[in-house]
């Protein structure tokens, strides 16, 4: 994995022309010169040329970072903003150490003892009436509504699995879902939509016991446990796999990574693997997907691009193909509709503020196309989604593309 | 300085008053290169009304502490440096458009509203603002209005000064004045609206403008002629001028800038040409179609070798593309890259093109010519390593030299960059001693105690 010393000459070659002002959604809510990609780099080179000391306010700007990507594309230099923060916030964790709370978030994902305890809590949660009671409660005492909205909108499921017949003669592909977290422990939809979508079409679906992705610790800067979770995935990925499937596009973005943390065989099995690792939207583009004829949906679509799935994936495309496949799915374009939704991971815990006021311009943007529901292509982004809209005082369901292919399946 | 800090707090609250070292480390700089010297201001402020700006500049002016105001700082002449330190007053959270008139073709906006976000909206209800420097994406209202900027269009519909009409400015004691108005016609006193324009936020920081907007053109048409020397290039921006055409864009690229554009964002330009033009005609359609042929004609009466000619938007959109890579491939070059903004006769840029060649030879600088030959603004991008004393050395003397030759051929000092910090050394050589004289005393009238960006064009 690269240092930060091996990005000096990107860093230096910023040329300050502030572009990334235009496209940095940070800079959007704050107006500060330190939350944008010009004003990193030249703390950063700084640090580098020995100015200035790495210290606790660098630590909070880096931390000022949605890690979106969007100041790359438009860098006339074409300064990777995102990886070098990454270094920076590796050398601040070797240097400082890491927050309580990120160390919190970290050491949670990482422990499956604790991801299942709370899965079995929130099963009980979701499967009695305790959270229609709060979605009671939130609606009479208001300040509490921001909060238990994006709750109930995170564990709140679309999709019960159901065993469905295959449409399709049976494939002899070895296929192999990663759900991701999200989907493993806080909810089960979208996994459940998954395996029910790729029965139908006739593949059998392989789900080992993975652990986290990996992005939560690299994004901290923590590359020790990154290291470890991309180890103990690939362990469980064998050589004959065709296809490894994900849903979550933060998940789905890690397998590049794989590559750079790991040495020796590891990391030409992760090399190896890499580009078998695939979005779910992306493969099912490639298929010939069964669409039912005789049921329709009737619904007013507008979609948001994750980040992790348009930048660092490519993918954008093939999600708005599903949907437009779907019979009765209308989609309506928002405005912005590839800018961060503002949750970016542990970002709206250690920044909540400036989270919000980025989720609710998505909001407005997602009520201005009038539609419906919002579709995405990432189980994170909900949040930030849902965030946005319970500003707006809007509710309006979020889907994935298969869950809503499922839907149709689930109908038909 | 304490006691000023905390008094600004109380206006502000403390949010909004940056000290950190760290903080100020991030407004050290604009988009200009300067190598290794540090500029720290002592504070930075972020107000969000005019009656803000007011008590800060007051509060300033009492304790004689300098104020740099600030956009997007993106200018290139070191505008916004913190020479002598001070407070800088970022206007990034005054990025209103407060009205868009149709009725009489203006708008009111704040200062720190980008260039490209007021095109838009205006845009969306049938108008235009043609002003579009080349940084609009981010740059800002204000600060084109403080460097008077310009852009590619500016050769058919004039400069940032030509749209002005009338300011809202805090003076240096913080007293609020309003000039000009929302009539195109004027001449009720002193026109000191155009004296705050291209000021350099060394009279006053403009709060708000109006703008005058006109209707937006039905149509436009780009075409690229390419040509076998920049004087058959140069000679047929003469011709289309002098047949009494006015396109909207008239862009002058240079064989090395084509060969850079190419190696980094290929799109298919001719490199086996020594010259090209970006040529933008607009209006009604009719109109549009009718010049795009005279212009062809014309170009082939100069020898133009091949001449592409958009049927659709993304034609067009492409050839743009090129042109608007310039810079980035510049970029991609070297570690640094410096653009300057000398300005000529447009008759004379046959002449200046060979100047540039001959200097940066003669110094052995990478230099890639490209500009608005239309208004004779011609931008050589230096590509350069700025940590490299002995090149920056020579990079010296080739500007200096830049200059004294602009000036030979009767052109000035910068068409739209501005002077800044980097140019006021040359400001004698362009301006006879009585002009600065004169200046010098209107600043003394406005900011008796010369806290406004002090250290910048004189």
């Amino acid at each position: 994995m690269k240092q930060l010393k091996d990005y000096s000459e990107d860093i230096y070659k910023c040329t300050k022309c502030g572009l990334c002002q235009s496209v940095c959604p940070v800079f959007e809510v704050t107006g500060l010169e330190t939350a944008v990609s010009r004003g990193k780099f030249t703390l950063l080179n700084g640090i580098l040329t020995g100015k200035i000391k790495f210290s606790k306010n660098i630590s909070k700007y880096l931390d000022l970072c949605l890690g979106c990507k969007a100041c790359f594309d438009f860098c006339p230099s074409g300064i990777n903003a995102e990886e070098i923060i990454i270094a920076a916030r590796n050398l601040n964790f070797n240097l400082n150490g890491i927050s309580f709370l990120k160390k919190l978030i970290i050491t949670n994902f990482d422990s499956k003892l604790n991801l299942n305890l709370l899965k079995f809590a929130l099963s009980i949660y979701k499967n009695s009436e305790l959270i229609k009671l709060t979605d009671l409660i939130a609606n009479k005492i208001h300040f509490l509504k921001q909060y238990v909205y994006v709750f109930n909108s995170q564990v709140r499921e679309h999709i019960q699995y159901k065993k469905l017949l295959p449409s399709k003669p049976q494939s002899k592909q070895k296929i192999v879902y990663f759900p991701g977290c999200i989907n493993n422990y806080i909810n089960q939809s979208v996994k459940n939509s998954v395996k029910m979508v790729l029965e139908k079409n006739g593949f059998e679906v392989l789900i080992p016991d993975f652990s986290c992705c990996g992005m939560p610790a690299r994004s901290a800067g923590d590359f020790n446990t990154f290291k470890k979770q991309a180890e103990k995935n690939l362990a469980l990925i064998d050589d004959d796999t065709d296809f490894i499937l994900t849903d979550c596009a933060s998940c789905g973005s890690v397998w590049e990574y794989y590559t750079d943390i790991l040495d020796g065989d590891l990391k030409e099995k992760a090399q190896k693997i890499l580009p078998k690792a695939v979005n779910i939207n992306k493969f099912l583009a490639g298929i010939d997907l069964d669409i039912p004829k005789n049921v329709k949906l009737d619904l007013n679509v507008t979609y948001h691009d994750p980040c992790h799935l348009k930048r660092f994936q490519n993918v954008y495309i093939e999600p708005r193909e599903i949907l437009k496949k779907i019979p009765g799915i209308n989609l309506t374009e928002m405005k912005d509709a590839d800018k961060c939704c503002g949750a970016s991971g542990t970002f709206c815990i250690v920044n909540p503020d400036i989270s919000r006021k980025i989720s609710r311009r998505k909001a407005e943007n997602i009520l201005a196309a009038k539609a419906d529901a919002v579709a995405t292509g990432c189980p994170s982004c909900k949040i930030g989604l849902a965030q946005g809209l319970v500003q707006t005082d809007a509710d309006k369901p979020i889907y994935q593309p298969v869950e809503l292919l499922a839907k149709l399946y689930l109908i038909e | 300085m304490k006691s000023l800090i905390t008094n600004l707090r109380s206006i502000l609250g403390t949010d909004n008053v940056l000290t950190a070292y760290e903080d100020r480390y991030c407004y050290a700089y604009d988009a200009t290169a300067l190598g290794d010297k540090l500029y720290l201001p002592d504070i930075v402020v972020l107000p969000s009304s005019k009656e803000q700006v007011g008590e800060i500049l007051k509060l300033a002016n009492e304790s004689n502490v300098p104020v740099i105001a600030r956009g997007a700082g993106t200018n290139l002449a070191g505008s916004c440096i913190p020479v002598n330190g001070g407070i800088i007053v970022h206007l990034s959270r005054m990025n209103q458009i407060l009205e868009i008139d149709k009725n009489n073709l203006l708008c009111r906006v704040q200062p720190g509203i980008a260039v490209e976000n007021l095109q838009q909206e205006v845009e969306e209800a049938g108008l235009y603002f043609p002003p579009d420097p080349s940084n609009m994406k981010v740059s800002t209202v204000g600060g084109s209005i403080a460097q008077s900027s310009g852009g590619p269009r500016c050769f058919k519909y004039g400069t940032t000064k030509d749209y002005v009409l009338g300011l809202e400015v805090v003076l240096a004691d913080g007293s609020i004045i309003n000039t000009g108005g929302k009539t195109v016609k004027n001449v009720t006193g002193y026109n000191l609206t155009q004296l705050f324009v291209g000021s350099e936020g060394t009279l006053g920081i403009v709060t708000e403008a109006t703008l005058k907007l006109i209707p937006k053109p039905e149509t436009k048409k780009v075409l690229l002629a390419y040509f076998d020397s920049i004087d058959n290039a140069a000679n047929a921006v003469t011709g289309i001028i002098s047949a009494k055409i006015m396109p909207a864009t008239l862009e002058l690229m240079d064989k090395y800038t084509m060969e850079t554009i190419e190696k980094f964002y290929p799109t298919g330009l001719r490199t086996d040409m020594e010259a090209s033009l970006v040529i933008e005609v607009d209006g009604l359609k009719e109109s549009v179609e009718i010049q795009a042929g005279q212009i062809e004609d014309i170009c082939k009466g100069f020898n133009a070798c091949d001449i592409r000619v958009s049927r659709d938007q993304k034609e067009s959109d492409d050839i743009w593309f090129a042109r608007r890579s310039a810079f980035g491939a510049v970029a991609k070059l070297g570690p640094n890259v410096i653009t300057e903004d000398a300005v000529v006769p447009r008759d004379k840029i046959p002449e200046m093109v060979r100047e540039i060649r001959r200097i940066s030879e003669k110094y052995n600088i990478t230099a890639c010519i490209m500009g608005h030959a239309g208004d004779g603004n011609i931008h050589p991008n230096f590509s350069l390593d700025l940590r490299n004393k002995e090149e920056v050395e020579r990079f010296e003397k080739a500007v200096d030299e830049l200059f004294d030759a602009a000036l030979k051929l009767g052109g000035t000092l910068s068409g739209e960059h501005g002077i800044g910090m980097t140019k006021s050394k040359y400001l004698k050589d362009a301006l006879d001693e009585r002009s600065i004289e004169l200046m010098k005393s209107l600043k003394q009238v406005f900011d008796p105690k010369g806290i406004l960006n002090p250290g910048k064009i004189f």
